[in-house]
Formats: structure tokens, sequence, C-alpha cells
């Protein structure tokens, strides 16, 4: 093999419960993956199995890629396995006396989290986790505060005390604070971290002590209770273990600190305080790489769309921005981290199709064979037929190049299932179940992509749609035909657009923080002026917290650019919006006025101008600042143009393909071997070992000098 | 194209010039000849293009779910953003609904019968339907559950004719009745219960009209509420109708106009076929109670004839029959009375998919089919179909919640015979407490709270399974008790605790899951007042096979509490749960000259409360199932350390033997419980008597009228309107023929009583009710 040129600058880790995948992008853009089998116990052997796995592809080693890399950026889902087994720290929790069930009965919707539809519905199937803490791990001590942060009831220093003896008396390796309105006014809430301080240092105990008022002063306890609890219980343990990878990765000669994809979709330091932000980050990884290859070529409004075995994934890139969801639920828990919004329907390529046995009507999922594929593969087990199946059917997959020709498939396996099971009980020939279940499916997702653009008030026209994941090629031209999308771009690489999309994450911070500002309508100027002046307080509060961060990771002030934002709503309501700032400062009455204005503008489009309502006045009930330093991203591969006619070895021949009622003879091409500039047109299949692109008739693609192909409907 | 669009001639909105009121009559004349909706033997469009169908079934739906997922954020009122209190429905021309989006779907048949009461009403000739028409509906005599269910109903048009109409329904918080809340006790008439609004024309080309705005914002109280509520409303209605539209441009009008009546046709197929695989033709009967106290003095009326107290009788048969239609029968339900708890006959028709939605049909494929695949016989003049305009709903769920909890428990004997023991569920709670309450709260604002804490209720047990503790409501699976600060935002009440409620749920094999509670402290109001609502003599629901009933309520509320003094000296307080009501305990931690009320009283009228005062809101357990004899002792240990369980109840009822450990968890042990539990069925079978023997004495007490006063004045009622339950109830108990028991002998009193002085809806001048039960 002839040795690798280009130095290696980047490193993308997914660490998986199974396997660890690595991406290495070297200074021209060029990218290898490596995998190895996950080693739980310590994941940095896994990483440098992975890592030798890769390098390998390019003639090269570890130890001699290692020292000229310039970043790394991790993402796993240990700290979601620790969570969802129930195996974090034992953790010690302080609440208000009287509320110390109140963790536990957790909210009642927690009992249905995650469930799809019908469940939701069907009360019998509902049920509660484990609580993170015990019971006879909670304490309450007595205190109030109000909402609008006035003491109710002053903190009884005494009972801090007690609890956090016979806490850690009973062998906790950490304690938690949450108090009623604490976002609001931190000063009990830090006075029982300070107490419980202590009574640590008295009893020579060393345990993690968090306050929720110091991570997490966001409105709602029952998010705030459990997002708190998780910084102890399972994000402490996971900063052991970066850690520990950050150190093997210097054993090799890297340079520079390991940064952990985190949920608002930028990365963070392992040292950050907020680590529980890195539960969720694997799905998010495709959102930041369309972002990243927007923001290189200029697409400032995307739709991402993301079809795997089990699920359809979507997101919105705004004006170069995700939409950030500010109390999401993970693991069946509600929390209050700022998470990329995305929506994701229980569809995937995976999906099982069956007849409803009450109805007779054609019904997907909601259940998926996952890695099982379908009927078509003899040693799956499974006998109901899945969306997988019909493709075989159709001519869409290739059953001899599944993942690459790992697991071969049995289309007439298929076929005879989906006879049997669909095509005569719906009184149609078997090609055309096979071709409805695809269409239905493809108008599904077509209408949930739809609708998420229009539910932010925008057109598809506006957006260009990026499709990947390891199914999306395959759908990508019927759930997005007819809509408009401004362009449709499948990377060439979509089955590790996530990998590399960790690896182009911005190193960022965002802070949250509740706040209550409300003006009436006719409020005069001194009052918004003062309005002003409270949000810039709190945006004041939020940059020193931001500044500390990247000075822990070793960054001066100056390298920081600020991004302040805030959340909005006319008075009364109990749903804001999020918006960028259009301003980096307020004091004014005039800077109040373009807050407003900015928060006008965007309400009417997401609701529609009627809908606004000016008159209840406006109220201010969150601030937000994100800061970004600048790191080395991966660089976007550019190849020259090579014309428009494929290279006749990139041709693979020609294979039976079925849609809207007929067969046709599509051409098959590799998808590696195709070069930039080649033009095709429908009916044709793109395989390569991970992904298939359909191109059916009526549509022609072309891939650009940066391995992007677009599509087109003629 | 078949019998939808073919009827010309006439002048009216739909095609032809139909009109849309004879439109609806041969839809209903097509259904009633062939027992299929509109006629539809055969379901053409879904045979002939099953996918396309599918798609536009989803296009359809998802289109409904979204709308409310969006609209839902405008709201201001805690109950429809946090607790999903709206429901989007989209209808047919002759008012059946197609499909519904998520929420309350009791609303599919409510907005249904307001669309029905225009389609009847000849609102096409007076004042009118067009293109861009609002409509708002919360009247309870035509359909509506309570008033504070507001409806905004839109027409949809394709080139001049009616081809649908889409509504949108929220809870509000206050209506303007007697007292703040909107589900408010007190008034016992109509006329009392708050604002209500006949189908009112309230807008035109997408506008609302600005009389309307004046006079509907004056006659309640919480006004941004109220206006947010209903922007949600129409927002919603017209991102539905635009989808409506684009369909039909895409899809082209004749597959509108075929798949919005066959779907309905569909529905109730799919229910048929649910029935057919699930249960067991035959009969199952159940009854239900609760208690009406009025003779309290807390309890503050206008009228002296409503001041009683009174039980609520819902006997009931649930028939199913060999071809999968079924017929819910509540022949011997006691008469409507003078309190809020009446309800009309849609709030029955409609409300019942609410439930059956958790267990028999849990799709999202539930339309107005459902109705026509169900006959429902309630007898006119029963407090589900009063025969009286006066009547008052305001809190018609009173009783609905425990009339529909018996059907569970019916079908679920009905499951079990078929095998099916994971949908067993042995009732549901009595969701209740509602703390209501209103005046100027923490900001200086005239305002009104009604906590939904009660959307989170302990849940029936199953045969395999303990009961869902604090989790849902009977009409919302997907209940949720909010954030504490939340609420606090709302009200003008701090929590001084939020608590598991120990033995609230049913003991059984499995028990019911428990409620919860939650004790508030009045602070920075202003003037503020509140009340109670719920069941507190009688408990409402029922165990199964063997299950205990979920406890019942009760209330406490504390004034001069002294709790400022006792805050400022760091004296002790009431903090959490009031776990043993028994041995209470809240009231070792007020001052000397504290004024509790702690009774059984679950209701009360609005009353005021000053800042410190204390109001505990208990929110109830569901019932059990099995012999809690039965009871594996490691749940029983679990429900002790967990709080669920007090310990003499975990002896008494399931004969545990139980100690404390070390640490002080506590330990059943499992050989000597055995050896109790033996004992304790040796005592069953002392006490133990044959049947016929306690019936014999049984009879002789009913041939002496020997009862309490509220019992026999219950059985009095339903014997007066029903010859047939009279019947069957002298042949049970083997009474003789000329056994009675009738109203005017009891000493209560009977205005409203007699039939001649009672005056319907249908009696007014021009108004043609629409009836859609046999009654």
């Amino acid at each position: 093999m002839e040795a690798h040129t280009e130095a290696v600058e980047v490193l993308g880790i997914d660490a998986g419960g199974t396997m660890t995948d690595t991406f290495f992008v070297d200074a021209a853009g060029d990218f290898v993956v490596g995998k190895a089998q996950s080693s739980p116990d310590d994941e940095s052997v896994a990483l440098l199995n992975s890592a030798e796995d890769a390098l390998a592809l390019w003639g090269t080693t570890v130890e001699q890629a290692f020292p000229d890399m310039v970043t790394a950026v991790y993402s796993g889902t240990a700290m979601l396995n620790r969570v969802v087994s129930r195996k974090g720290l034992e953790v010690g929790l302080i609440v208000n006396r009287g509320m110390e069930d109140v963790p536990r009965m957790g909210r009642a919707i927690q009992s249905y989290l995650g469930y799809a539809y019908e469940d939701r519905l069907h009360l019998n199937t509902h049920r509660y986790d484990e609580p993170l803490v015990p019971r006879r791990h909670t304490r309450g001590v007595t205190e109030r505060i109000d909402s609008k942060g006035d003491v109710v009831i002053p903190l009884r220093d005494e009972e801090v005390r007690e609890a956090a003896r016979e806490l850690l008396g009973d062998g906790v390796h950490g304690l938690v604070i949450c108090l009623m309105h604490s976002y609001k006014n931190p000063v009990h809430e830090r006075r029982v971290r300070d107490l419980c301080t202590e009574v640590a240092r008295e009893m020579g105990r060393d345990v993690t002590i968090v306050a929720s008022a110091d991570y997490y002063p966001v409105r709602k306890e029952s998010h705030r209770i459990n997002t708190t609890v998780l910084e102890a219980y399972a994000a402490e343990p996971s900063r052991k273990t970066l850690h520990r990878i950050s150190d093997r990765l210097r054993d090799h000669g890297t340079h520079f600190d390991l940064r952990v994809m985190a949920s608002h979709g930028g990365t963070i330091g392992w040292k950050a305080k907020e680590l529980a932000r890195t539960l969720v980050s694997g799905p998010i990884g495709g959102v930041i790489g369309a972002k990243y290859l927007g923001d290189q070529l200029g697409y400032k409004n995307i739709a991402c769309s993301d079809i795997g075995g089990t699920s359809f994934d979507m997101a919105l890139i705004t004006g170069g921005d995700f939409t950030i969801k500010q109390d999401p639920d993970m693991a069946r828990l509600v929390l209050s981290l700022p998470l990329v919004a995305m929506d994701t329907v229980g569809a995937g390529a995976g999906s099982f199709v069956r007849l409803d046995p009450y109805t007779g009507g054609l019904k997907l999922g909601p259940d998926s064979a996952g890695y099982r594929v379908g009927v078509c593969w003899p040693d799956s087990g499974l006998e109901t037929v899945t969306v997988s199946d019909c493709h075989l059917v159709l001519g869409y997959l290739n059953p001899d190049n599944f993942l690459g020709g790992v697991v071969k498939l049995d289309r007439e396996r298929a076929y005879q299932a989906v006879r049997e099971q669909l095509a005569d009980p719906l009184n149609l020939p078997v090609e055309e179940a096979a071709s409805g279940v695809i269409e239905l499916l493809d108008f599904e997702l077509r209408q949930y992509l739809r609708s998420m653009v229009s539910a932010k008030g925008y057109n598809p026209q506006d957006f260009v749609c990026f499709s990947y994941g390891g199914a999306g090629p395959v759908h990508t031209y019927g759930y997005t035909e007819d809509l408009g999308f401004e362009d449709i771009i499948v990377p060439a690489f979509a089955a590790g657009f996530s990998a590399f999309g960790c690896a182009a994450a911005e190193f960022e911070y965002r802070y949250d923080m509740s706040q209550d500002i409300s003006l009436a309508p006719d409020a005069g100027e001194a009052e918004r002026r003062s309005a002003a002046e409270t949000l810039q307080k709190g945006w004041s509060e939020l940059t020193e917290k931001v500044i500390e961060e990247f000075r822990i990771n070793g960054f001066s002030p100056s390298d920081v650019q600020l991004k302040p934002g805030y959340r909005m709503q006319y008075r009364g309501q109990l749903n804001d919006l999020e918006i960028d700032s259009p301003i980096p400062k307020a004091g004014s009455a005039d800077d109040w006025d373009q807050l407003v204005d900015a928060f006008n503008e965007q309400y009417g489009r997401v609701y529609a101008n009627s809908a606004r309502s000016p008159e209840l006045g406006y109220s201010v009930t969150g601030a937000i600042m994100r800061g970004v330093v600048d790191t080395t991203k991966p660089k976007i591969p550019v190849e020259p143009e090579a014309g428009e006619a494929p290279p006749a070895e990139a041709h693979l021949g020609t294979r039976r393909f079925f849609r809207r009622g007929r067969w046709y003879d599509a051409d098959l091409y590799q998808m590696e071997t195709l070069q930039a500039g080649n033009r095709l047109r429908g009916p044709v299949v793109i395989e390569s070992p991970a992904t298939t692109f359909v191109v059916p008739d009526g549509f022609e693609t072309h891939l650009d000098k940066h391995r992007l192909f677009h599509l087109r409907q003629l | 194209m078949s019998a939808v669009m073919d009827m010309g001639g006439r002048d009216g909105l739909t095609w032809g010039g139909a009109s849309l009121k004879s439109h609806r009559d041969e839809v209903l004349a097509r259904t009633r000849e062939t027992g299929h909706y509109n006629g539809f033997t055969s379901l053409a469009l879904k045979e002939r293009e099953p996918i396309r169908y599918e798609k536009i079934f989803s296009r359809l739906r998802g289109g409904v779910v979204d709308a409310r997922e969006t609209a839902k954020r405008i709201a201001a009122s805690p109950i429809v953003e946090q607790e999903g209190e709206l429901c989007f429905t989209l209808y047919n021309a002759a008012g059946d609904c197609v499909v519904t989006s998520t929420g309350i779907i009791i609303h599919v048949g409510t907005m249904g019968a307001a669309i029905k009461y225009m389609i009847e009403n000849d609102w096409e000739g007076n004042p009118g339907i067009e293109p861009g028409d609002i409509f708002t509906n919360n009247d309870c005599s035509i359909g509506n559950v309570h008033p504070c269910d507001i409806a905004s109903i839109v027409p949809i048009f394709h080139e001049g004719v009616l081809v649908g109409w889409v509504g949108g329904v929220t809870h509000v918080i206050d209506t303007g009745s007697v007292a703040p809340g909107s589900m408010s006790t007190g008034q016992v008439q109509r006329f009392g219960d708050g604002y209500q609004v006949t189908c009112r024309k309230t807008g035109t080309n997408d506008r609302l009209h600005k009389d309307w705005l004046h006079e509907s914002q004056r006659s309640v109280r919480a006004t941004s509420f109220w206006v947010l509520d209903e922007r949600t409303r129409v927002a919603g209605c017209h991102m539905i109708r635009d989808m409506v539209e684009e369909l039909i441009r895409e899809e082209g009008i004749d597959a509108w106009e075929e798949f919005a009546y066959e779907v309905v046709e569909d529905g109730r197929r799919g229910l048929q076929n649910r029935i057919k695989s699930l249960t067991i033709p035959g009969r199952t009967r159940q009854v239900a109670f609760v208690d009406v106290p009025y003779e309290h003095e807390d309890v503050h009326l206008p009228s002296m004839f409503a001041k009683t107290n009174s039980i609520m009788h819902a006997p009931s048969t649930v028939e199913i029959h060999k071809d999968g239609t079924w017929t819910l029968d509540f022949d011997g339900a006691s008469r409507w009375g003078w309190h809020t708890f009446n309800a009309n006959q849609v709030a029955f028709t409609s409300g019942i998919w609410v439930m059956m939605t958790q267990t028999l049909v849990p799709t999202e494929r539930v339309n107005d089919g459902a109705y026509y695949g169900t006959t429902f016989r309630l007898p006119k003049g029963t407090w589900m179909n009063p025969d009286d305009r006066r009547t008052g709903h305001s809190y018609a769920w009173h009783f609905l919640v425990s009339g529909w909890s018996a059907l569970w428990r019916g079908l679920s004997r009905n499951y079990f015979g078929r095998g099916y023991l994971e949908e067993v569920n042995a009732g549901n709670a009595n969701t209740s407490n509602w703390l209501q309450g209103g005046g100027f709260n923490q900001d200086g604002e005239l305002h009104a709270v009604n906590s939904f804490e009660s959307a989170a209720e302990g849940t029936g047990a199953c045969a395999v399974k303990d009961g869902l503790d604090h989790a849902a409501a009977i009409w919302n699976p997907e209940g949720d008790m909010g954030d504490m600060e939340i609420w606090e935002l709302a009200e003008p009440l701090v929590y001084l605790g939020r608590s598991i409620k120990t033995n609230s749920g049913g003991y059984g094999k499995y028990r019911g899951g428990c409620g919860f509670e939650t004790l508030r402290m009045v602070h920075n109001a202003g003037d503020w007042t509140m009340y109670f609502m719920g069941n507190g003599y009688m408990v409402s629901d029922w165990g199964l096979m063997g299950g205990y009933p979920a406890a019942t309520g009760y209330r406490f509320e504390a004034h001069d509490t002294g709790l400022r003094e006792r805050i400022d000296k760091g004296l002790s307080l009431p903090l959490g749960g009031d776990t043993d009501p028994d041995h209470p305990d809240y009231e070792n931690h007020l001052g000397p000259n504290a004024r509790v009320k702690r009774d059984q009283q679950g209701m009360t009228t609005e009353d005021c409360f000053e800042n410190t005062d204390l109001y505990l809101n208990y929110l109830r357990g569901g019932p059990g199932f099995g012999d809690p004899l039965e009871r594996a002792p490691a749940g029983i240990e679990a429900d002790l350390n967990g709080g669920y369980l007090l310990p003499r109840y975990a002896e008494k009822v399931y004969g545990a033997v139980i100690h404390q450990d070390g640490d002080g968890q506590w330990r059943v042990d499992a050989e000597a419980t055995q050896r109790r539990r033996e004992e304790i069925r040796q005592e069953r079978i002392a006490r133990a008597r044959p049947t016929r023997e306690w019936m014999r004495e049984e009879r002789e007490r009913i041939i002496a009228h020997d009862a309490s006063t509220q019992v026999r004045q219950m059985f009095a009622c339903s014997f007066g309107l029903s010859e047939r339950f009279l019947e069957e109830f002298r042949a049970f108990w083997e009474l003789p023929e000329d056994w009675k028991l009738v109203e005017e002998d009891l000493g209560v009193p009977t205005y409203g009583a007699r039939p001649e002085h009672r005056m319907d809806l249908g009696e007014l001048p021009d108004v043609r009710k629409v009836i859609l039960v046999e009654e």
C-alpha cells in the first residue's frame, strides 16, 4: 500500500454498545473509517484498536499519525447505558421537606415517554422505570422560596447538616440538591451546598456535591431534579472514562484535550462542569454535519433527514442555526438540557408491515426488525414482512451487496412473504403491494417532513434537503417528491455522515437561565430600559460561566466569540420562542424594542399573524449565552470534475426495478467509483456497501466536486 | 358517484343544492336500512385503492394532530398547554367525525352534536353558513359535557358547496359561572352554570366579531385565558381547513367525498372486529353510586329544595352481540337532580370513547363509526339524559367517571373470561379532588384557578399487575400532574408538600394505584376563595374479583393557622403528606387559634381563604383486583417501605406478619404470614352464611323500607323512571307485586320530581333536538 502523505488532522469517535467506530480526516479532506469491538471496562482499548484498523487503510499507525493530529471528538452511548440500566453512582438527594416523594413520582408522562401513539392511549401498557435515587436516599429540608424569588420559609441549617450526615453515613458517593424556584433565587440551594461541603469535610468524605442552581437554573423542578441527579449519577463516572481516554491519546502523542459531543450541538471539553448534556449525542451528528456543509457551501436553510433501520429523524437548520428544545426527554426522563430539536418517527427500513387485523388496513411499524433486516435474511428468524423485504421485491436493493455482501438476502423469500401477508389479502399483485408499502412510507415521511417545515412557518422552497443514514438515499426521491425543495443533497458518504458531523462540531458552550421580565404593552421608556438591563445582567452572568469553561480548557476570553439569545412570549403565555438576539448587548428602551420586534416577526411566522397578541405585553423567560472558539474541522473533499459520463468501470450492469405499475431495467453503478461531474438519469441504482441511492425514472442526479449527489426531479 | 353526491334539485349548501338537513336525513336513512353507515355495505375506495385510502387517512390524521400540537402553544392556560385539554376534529358535511386529534377525544361527539344541531335547526337559512364563518358553542343542553368546554366550529367549502366541518375545543379556566374555576358547585340550575352560547355565529371572513369579543370577555373572569384559548382554537381550525382544501386540490373532490363517509363505516367495522376478537357474547351487569352531600353547612345553595343529601345511581348492562355490535344500557339510573352533576346524552355517547380507546380500541382510527356500532340506551329523565331544560352540568364528570369505571369493570370480566388478563382493569379512580377558586392573585389580577393535578390519579389494578400510581385519569390516559413550579405561577398557593397518598389504592392481590396529595398554603393573594369537589362519604368505584375499592375522599382545610409566626420563630410546620388521617398530624404544627375543617365533606362551595391558610388537594387512588390474602409478601414489603401502605393495614387486610429491621426497613415474614392467612380464611368461613339465608333477611328489610332516606330516595327515583327496573328488582328479591317505593312518601323535597312539571328543551318553540340514543 502506498504510504499516506497528508497529515491526519481530525478524529471522530463513536463508541457504541457493541462497536467502536473511528473516523479520521486528513488535511485534504479524505477520510477512513475503522471498527473494533467495544470494551466497556476500558473504552480506550477499543478506541486504539479501532484507530489501528482505520489507519492501516492509509498504511500508517497510531504512533505515526497521532502526533500530527489537531483535535478529537468523542460521542458514545456509555452514559446513556448507565442511565437506562440504572448503574450510576449511588447518590443522595436533598429536596424541600414535604416533597421527598417528588423525584420518585417523577411526572406521570414518564410512564409513557418513548411509546408509540397507540400504546400511549393503551393505559395498561404504561409503566414507570425505577427512580434514579431511591426513597431512602432522599431527604427533605425546611425552606421555601416563591415563584418571584422571595423567601417564604427561611432555610433551617440544622436540618441540612442532619440530612447530609445521614446520607453520607449511608455511604452515598454524591449529594444532589434541588429546591423549589432555586433558578430564581439560588441563595438557599447554595447555602445547602456549602453546609454539605462542610459536613463532608468533617466526616472526611470526598464526594461530588451538585446544586441545581449552579448547573441548570431553569424552571420546572422535575426536569431540573432529573438533570442535576444525572450530573452526579451518570456524568461523573463518565468524566473518569473520558479522562482516561484523553490521557491514553496523550500517551500516544496527541497534544490536545478530548472534546465530547453535547446535546446543544456543540462539543465541550471533558472537564466541563455540565457534562450530563453529553448523554445523547449520536443522533444529532448528522444535523451538525449538514450545518457544517451548509456553512461551507452557503446553504442557510437546511432540512435534515436521516433514515436508519428503526426511525426517521428530521431536523431543521434555519438561518444557519439549529432549533433548540429547552426541556426535552431522554431515556424516559424529562430533562432541562438544551437539545438540538429533532423530530423522530418510528418508521425505517426495518419497520414491520402488517395488515391491521381489525380493519384490514396496511400498517407500518411502529416496531421494527432492527438489524435483522427482514424475512429476506434467512438467518433473521423473522416471519413478518419489513420495508426492506419490499425493497428487495422491487429491485431497489442488491441481495448480494447488503452491508457489502456480509449479509446475503433471499429475494424469493421476501417475494413469498409479501404475497402471503399483503398482496393476496389486499387482492393486489405482489409488486403492487410492495410498491404500495414504499409509496405509503414515502408519503408519510413526506408529510412529516413538510409539516416540520411548515410548523416553523417556512416553505420547502426555501430549504435544501439533506438525506443521509443507511436507508436515507433509498427513499430520498420518495419523501422529497413534489415538495419543491431548493435542492436535494445526498452525500456520497451518507452512511458515515453522523461521524463526519461529530468531527465537524463547534467547540461551543451554551448556558441557559430562567428569567421573569414582564412588561405591559404600554410600558414607558424607563420600564423598557430596566427590562433591557435585567436581560443584560443575565447575559453577563452567563458570559462569565461560558468564559470560565473555556478558561478550564486553556482559552483566554479574547478567543471566545459570544452569541446572546433570549426566550420571549406574550405575557401570560406558557410557551416561549428562542430568539437569537439581534443586538450584542442590551441596555436601552430602544434595545428592548428591537428584541420585541425580532420576537413578533418570528411569532407571526410560526403561528400565523392572527395569533400575535401584542396587546398582552411581553415576557422574557430566559437568557441564553453561547460561546464558540475556533477549532480545526474536517476539510470537505474537492475533486476535479471529470465530465458527465460515468466511467465504464462504475457501471455494474442492470437490475429489474419496479415503480408505479411497471418494471424497468435500471442501470446499476458503484458509488465509490463514480467521479465528480458525473450525471445520471433514472432509473438508476447507485450502490455502496453501506447504502443504496435510488434514482427512479423522472429523476436525475449529478455528483459534484465535494462528492455530494444532487437529486433533481425532471 | 354514489349516494353522497346524488341529490339534486333543492336549495341548500350540499351537492345539487340539497340542504344539510336533507343530506343528513338521507345518510341516516341509508344507515338505518342497511346497518352500514350511509349504506356502505362495501368499502369501495379502500378495496379499490387500498394504498391511496391509507395515504388520505394518514394525511388527514397527521394534519389534525399537527394542528393541535402547534396551536396549543398559543394558549396561556396551563390546563390547555401543560395538560393538553384541547382537541381538534374533522367532520363530514353530515357532522359525523372523520378523524380526530389526540387529546380529550370526548369532544368528537360533542362538537358533532353542535354541528348536527345547526343542521337540524336550519342554520343554513338563519343565520346562514358561509365560507369564513366561525361558530362558537358550549351549550350543555345540546351535547356539551360542561360549559367550560368551549368549541369553535368552522365550515369547509369547495366551490360553494359545504363539504365538511372542523371543530376545536379547549377546556377554559373560567366560564363566568356562580363561582370561579369553570366547574363550580353551588348553583343548582343551568342559569348559574356560566356563560352558555348556542352555536352562535361569532365570526365572519375568518375574523371574530367585535360584539362577541366584548360580550364574551365581560362574561368571564380570567380574560387572558379566554382570549388566548380562542385564538388557539381558531388557529387550529384554520390550519386544518387549509389542509383539507389542499387535499381536495391534490386528490380531487370526489376522493374527499368518498373517503369522508366511507371512513366512518370503516371505523364502525373496526370496532366490531375488536369486540369480536377480545370479548365473549353475553351480558355483564354492574353498578355505580356517588354521593351528593348538599345538606352540609359548607354547601351554600340558592334553593332550599336542593339542600338535601342524595345518592346518584347508575346500574348498567353491557351486552355483546354475536355480530360484534353491542348495547350499553343504563336502565335504572336515577333522575337528574338539582346539582351540577347532570350529563347530556352526548357526554355519554361521545365520552365513552375516551375510555374505550384506552382498552378496547387503542387506535387512532376511532371516529363516529364507533358510535354507529353501538346502541346506547339512556332512559329519558335520567341524570345522563335529562328531560328538563333547567339542569346544571358544570361538573358532569362527578358521576360520569364512576358510571364509566363500572363499564370498564364489566368489560374486564369479559376480557378475563376470554383470557386477556393483561387487559383487565378493576376500574378507575374518581378523578378528584378539584381545587378551584379565584379572586385577586399574586400579580394583583382578577383570576380563577382550576388545578388539573387531578389528571394524575391511581389507576385500577390489572389481573397480572398492580395499578399505576399517580398516573392518569379516566378521561385522559396521558394525564400528568405537571410541575409544581408551573402551578405556582398560575396559583397564589405555595406547595408545602407533594406526596404519594398512602393507602389510597384499593387493596388486592394486585393493588390499585395510589393517588397523591399536595398541601397548599395561600400566599400573596388578594381576596381569595376556594372550594372542594370530589366524593367523600362514598367510594365511587369498586374492586374486582375480591379486590377492594379505592379509599374515599375527605377534606382538610385550615384557617387562622398562625403559620407566619411559626415560620418566623422556627417552630415545626405542617409539611408533606397527611399520611394517616386517623391520626392527624398537621394539627400539631398549627397555632393555638387554628380553625381546622377535617371531615368527609368532599364537596363545598366557595369560601374565603386568607394568606397562610391551608388546603389539602387529595387525588384519589384506583381500585384493586383479587383477594388481598393472595398478595405476594414482597409486594407488601415494597408497599410498606415505599409509603403506599400503613402497617396496620398490612396486618389487618393482607394478613401480613411484619416487623422493622435495624435500618427501619419493613420486612414481611412469609411463613408466619402464610399461617396468619390460613387463620383469616378460617375466620371468614366462620363468619360466612348461605346466600339465600342472607337474602331472606335483606328481603324483610326491603319490604319494611328499612334503609336510609338517601338509599330509598335513590331507588325511588330509579323506579319512577323505569317500570322494567322496578320489576327486575321485585323479581330478584321475590317481593310482592304491590311492593313499591315512591319519592312522595319519603319526606324529601320533590321539587321537579313530577313529570308534568318538567320542561324539555324540545318544547321550546322552533327547536329540533338531536337525539342520538334510545330513550
